[in-house]
């Protein structure tokens, strides 16, 4: 056998001679991150290429960013994506093939795509909220009804994680001293094994659903933040579906998951979820306090009415008994000229009568007047012929001295005036 | 007062009803429907209401310090 035999370094060597041609230099590839480890300043991982439907593995490598280069692409990564360099993401790289003779190929990553990164993470999440779609569950949460005052808190975190702390610390030292009550499920809020874990503790919730007004899931936004873990369709399909109202409060501003598009409410920050819940239980207070005031002012005004209508009826005692006299006075007088108009009508057609009998009686007198004249008349008639006067008239006459009648001549001396009256005149002679 | 036998006790209502019928006792009040004679059991109800409203709501000091103590543990 005398075939000439390389060892094995030469072969490696060859080998990597081969390897590193144009072709396999500053290449950009697409890939999955996997495995993704940070050790002395470099950034190690596992580049894989999954078929799209059945997610097996149809190609992978060893990848690494050496440490001068990942501090640089892990802030502009960061800044661009909102995103820290984890597994889960799907990467667009510039990279180089190298092969060392002990450790093998590895993919030496010199530069990165944000935008891919960000494409891709929109593409999935909108696949997601797709499917939520058209499974009709994407705003079941975001429409459930709220308790008037949530105040019984289930809270998914992990202990020990700022985010909760602050959002407890917030919590309890509101100043209305609103009754919260909290209890914590916990989750693992980072990594591959997030979903999962939180999916188990909002099962647990649901369990003991009627304890509980709602769920707040929150995480502190880290410097391990991988946002990408929540981007799960599983996770997303709970808490849609979830029966009591979810606050997600996870990491900063800038940090959006498909969660967020799910759940019923979504805040900042964990400590942005618990001045949300006290607003409410504030405004609770608030409302209450006013019902208290109207109430109060509506009693002390009610009774200030009454006190008013009290002292009108005692202003007007004195004065009432004497209207009441004159008002009866009134009626008195209006009684008597009904009853003296009444009598008016029963009396006129009487006078009327008494009148007419007046004048048939007035008539009556008369002609027994005028029959008793006519008598009188004639017996004047027989009066007249028989006076003085037409007895003068017929020659007599009357003598007198002093005044009176003379009927004895011899009782008159001689020289005695003498009157004699005629029926014409009167005739002064002296006895002889 | 048999006027009261009509009220529920404060702790059998759940919170809504509870507002609520202090909503109603103040639309009352307003509709100036209320009967004087009755003002003092109202108000008393409305008393009532609001202060196992507001017990609900918040805590005293003590229940806040147990709280907090157990999340230092």
């Amino acid at each position: 056998m005398n075939e000439q035999s390389l060892t094995l370094l030469q072969l490696n060597q060859r080998i990597a001679s081969l390897m590193t041609v144009p072709e396999t230099q500053n290449v950009w590839i697409t890939a999955e991150l996997s495995d993704v480890s940070a050790r002395g300043g470099h950034c190690y991982m596992e580049l894989l290429q999954k078929h799209p439907d059945t997610g097996a593995t149809l190609a992978k490598a060893r990848g690494v960013i050496w440490a001068n280069v990942y501090s640089r692409i892990a802030t502009e990564f960061l800044a661009a994506t909102g995103q820290r360099f984890a597994s889960g993401l799907k990467v667009m790289v510039r990279a180089s093939a190298t092969m060392h003779p002990v450790y093998g190929m590895s993919l030496v990553i010199s530069a990165i795509n944000p935008e891919y990164t960000m494409g891709d993470l929109l593409r999935r999440r909108r696949e997601i909220l797709e499917r939520l779609q058209k499974e009709g569950v994407l705003e079941l949460n975001r429409q459930l009804e709220w308790v008037e005052v949530p105040l019984r808190i289930a809270i998914v975190s992990a202990r020990g994680a700022a985010g909760y702390g602050d959002f407890i610390n917030q919590l309890y030292n509101n100043s209305s001293r609103l009754n919260f009550k909290t209890h914590l499920f916990e989750a693992v809020m980072q990594g591959e094994r997030t979903p999962t874990t939180i999916i188990a503790a909002l099962n647990e919730i649901a369990l003991q659903q009627d304890e509980w007004d709602c769920v707040v899931i929150i995480r502190g936004g880290g410097a391990t933040s991988d946002l990408v873990a929540f981007e799960d369709y599983e996770l997303a399909l709970n808490v849609a579906q979830f029966p009591l109202p979810i606050i997600i409060g996870i990491g900063h501003e800038r940090d959006i998951t498909v969660l967020d598009y799910v759940a019923n409410m979504r805040v900042k920050t964990p400590t942005a979820a618990a001045e949300w819940l006290i607003n409410r239980g504030n405004d609770a207070l608030e409302y209450l306090r006013s019902m208290g005031n109207a109430i109060l002012q509506k009693v002390s005004d009610r009774i200030a009415g009454s006190k008013e209508q009290l002292s009108y009826y005692e202003a007007l005692l004195p004065t009432a008994p004497l209207t009441a006299v004159e008002r009866e006075n009134a009626r008195l007088r209006s009684n008597m000229m009904s009853l003296a108009q009444i009598g008016a009508r029963r009396i006129s057609p009487e006078l009327a009568r008494l009148d007419h009998t007046m004048k048939s009686i007035a008539s009556a007198t008369d002609v027994v007047l005028r029959r008793r004249g006519d008598r009188l008349n004639s017996l004047q008639d027989m009066l007249n012929a028989l006076s003085p006067e037409a007895t003068l008239r017929r020659g007599y006459s009357i003598t007198r001295v002093g005044g009176k009648a003379i009927t004895d001549a011899s009782q008159i001396p001689s020289g005695t005036e003498i009157e004699t009256t005629l029926a014409n005149g009167t005739i002064l002679s002296v006895k002889k | 007062m048999s006027n009261e036998m009509n009220f529920k006790p404060v702790k059998e209502l759940t919170y809504t009803e509870a507002v609520s019928e202090l909503e109603t006792i103040l639309q009352m009040m307003q509709g100036d429907k209320c009967d004087i004679d009755r003002l003092t059991d109202y108000t008393r109800r409305a008393t009532e209401l609001l202060t196992e409203c507001r017990s609900r709501l918040t805590t005293t000091d003590e229940q806040l310090r147990s709280i907090l103590s157990q999340l230092e543990k």
